[in-house]
């Protein structure tokens, strides 16, 4: 048998198999025709509208934008408010992320499940704007303000998924540990903890993408520095080829730390379990 | 014996509180309770005590406002801007999406922007708007369309490469017609997908329409709750934000869960379709090499 199988890697491949070949290298070259398309007629309609239809003051194109970037990396406050603004996410979003996950936790037992059931509805379904003008009107511009903002309006998407794995909670081995009397703690540390650490990165993942933009809201109400604060005094002075430079670099920046490092990241340290299905 | 001891238990003050219905009674509760606490604690001047906040969405109720528009208007012009900008993301998101979901060229040509739409915080739009289209009710319609429009999108797509192949394959084979086909095999399958981005984009919409109205109009719920912000009486605010909490409850229970006891009655299982959040990374049907 094994024979046969180095047999088959060893010959030449046969027409069929050529055929397949082509046809994939073919569909591949046909995606990537289109997507450069794509990219070419969306920066081209851009670039066109911007001077032809909408004045460039009001609708800078491309070329202008990737001009005005190292305006505003020399303008010296380019890291400040990158770092402002990380510092707020992770604040704000580290609190909860945290508070959203025990919320999630707690909703094992059907009794707290059903206390923050509504708790969790409103925070999903509430605008961000209602919890960052909240803030902002009891707190002014203290921490507590924002922090209220980003927590009321981030926790829900991490509870959500918290409570997916809950529900996906391998039942039987649970069943076996209370038979065996686990206590409680133990528990959580050595059957739940580990099942739900895909979900958790999930909940990470979202709830970042949910963060950031609550995050550049409150510094547009409530902040003297930050990339929120950035666009509202770009957009009052009507620079708007400054705003959409801030925007738009802030925006790739969140992209790629979402999409390739958090998702590679969670690949990677989740390559050793087969049953885990990284959304 | 058995009866004895059977009947009493249902009567237990323990085993009342630890009914869900409680549970999830109990939680406004805790609030307003803890709501209280801080109140007395915090001896601000700013900081409401819930019945002050009570009292000024009463006499909102009753037409009592200082505003201009009183609650029932506001509400209702930020309803009409939303089912207006959201039934332009219906149309043009279920054009694209079906073009995506159907060709591999469309899907490849569009992926990437409809990626980066998605991620787009409204906020964006609804300044740009501001500035372009001044105050009114284009900028807002136009701001929900486009938070709406990349949901539909996606979801729309999802729906489309969900249809079952061998039924597609069976059909062409029999010589099925097109127009049936599509009738009677791509829309029910597509049927829970467009449910559920219709559902989520509209809170995606929602969202974004307050922005929209707190930067480029001078009417409408987010801009009320903006004025009453700008006028610094914090009752005012959080009774807004209740009204808000309020409506968006009302739309969930009692026009989308109509909607889709209705549309799925025939179905129960295809109401609870998982929502596509996100752009699915482009995947090339390989064909299999043997």
């Amino acid at each position: 048998m094994a024979t046969t199988l180095e047999e088959q890697h060893l010959r030449a491949p046969s027409a069929e198999e050529q055929r397949l070949r082509a046809q994939q290298r073919r569909e591949t070259q046909r995606r990537w025709f289109w997507r450069i398309a794509g990219y070419v007629t969306v920066l081209g309609v851009w670039e066109l509208v911007s001077g032809w239809v909408l004045a460039e003051s009001l609708l800078p194109g491309p070329t202008r934008i990737v001009r005005t970037f190292p305006e505003i990396v020399n303008s010296g406050r380019f890291f400040l408010s990158f770092g402002a603004t990380l510092t707020r996410i992770g604040i704000g979003f580290g609190l909860a992320f945290i508070g959203g996950a025990v919320v999630g936790m707690l909703a094992q037992s059907r009794w707290f499940s059903n206390f923050f059931r509504d708790a969790v509805t409103i925070g999903l379904t509430s605008p961000g704007l209602i919890w960052a003008l909240m803030g902002l009107v009891i707190w002014g511009f203290k921490p507590q303000g924002w922090i209220f903002a980003i927590f009321l309006a981030t926790f829900a998407i991490v509870t959500v998924n918290v409570a997916e794995g809950i529900r996906a909670l391998p039942k039987d081995l649970l069943d076996m540990a209370k038979a065996f009397g686990t206590p409680t703690l133990r528990r959580q540390r050595e059957i739940v903890i580990p099942h739900l650490a895909p979900y958790l990165f999930t909940a990470l993942r979202f709830g970042f993408s949910n963060g950031w933009k609550i995050t550049v809201l409150t510094e547009v109400f409530s902040s003297n520095k930050g990339i929120g604060f950035e666009m509202r005094v770009s957009s009052q002075l009507f620079q708007l080829d400054v705003f959409f430079t801030w925007v738009l670099s802030f925006f790739v920046f969140a992209l790629i730390l979402e999409k390739l490092i958090l998702q590679k990241a969670e690949r990677r340290f989740f390559r050793w379990r087969e049953d885990v299905s990284v959304a | 014996m058995a009866t004895a001891t059977a009947v009493p238990r249902r009567r237990n003050p323990v085993m009342l509180i630890r009914s869900p219905l409680v549970a999830r009674a109990l939680f406004p509760v805790v609030v307003v309770g803890v709501w209280t606490l801080i109140f007395y604690g915090l001896e601000s001047q700013i900081f409401p005590s819930p019945a002050r906040v009570l009292d000024f969405m009463w006499n909102e109720v009753r037409l009592e406002t200082l505003a201009r528009s009183n609650v029932y208007q506001t509400f209702l012009l930020s309803l009409i801007r939303l089912f207006t900008g959201f039934a332009i993301a219906v149309v043009v998101g279920t054009v694209i999406g079906l073009a995506m979901g159907l060709s591999k060229s469309v899907d490849a040509f569009f992926h990437d922007w409809v990626m980066a739409t998605l991620a787009m915080p409204a906020l964006v739009w609804a300044l740009f708007a501001g500035l372009v289209f001044g105050f009114g009710s284009l900028g807002p319609i136009l701001v929900t369309a486009v938070t709406g429009i990349p949901y539909v999108i996606v979801n729309v797509r999802e729906g489309v490469r969900n249809t079952p192949r061998e039924l597609f394959d069976m059909a062409t084979s029999f010589g099925v017609p097109r127009n049936r086909m599509t009738r009677h095999l791509l829309l029910p399958s597509l049927l829970p997908f467009f449910f559920a981005a219709v559902r989520y984009g509209f809170s995606i919409g929602w969202k974004g329409l307050v922005l929209a109205e707190v930067f480029a109009s001078d009417r409408g719920a987010g801009w009320m709750i903006k004025y009453w912000y700008d006028a610094h009486r914090a009752y005012a605010v959080i009774g807004y934000a209740f009204f808000f909490v309020v409506f968006a409850l009302f739309l969930e229970k009692f026009v989308f869960d109509r909607i889709y006891a209705r549309a799925f009655r025939w179905r129960p299982q295809a109401g609870t379709v998982e929502v596509v959040e996100e752009a699915a990374e482009p995947s090339v049907q390989q064909p299999t090499i043997p």
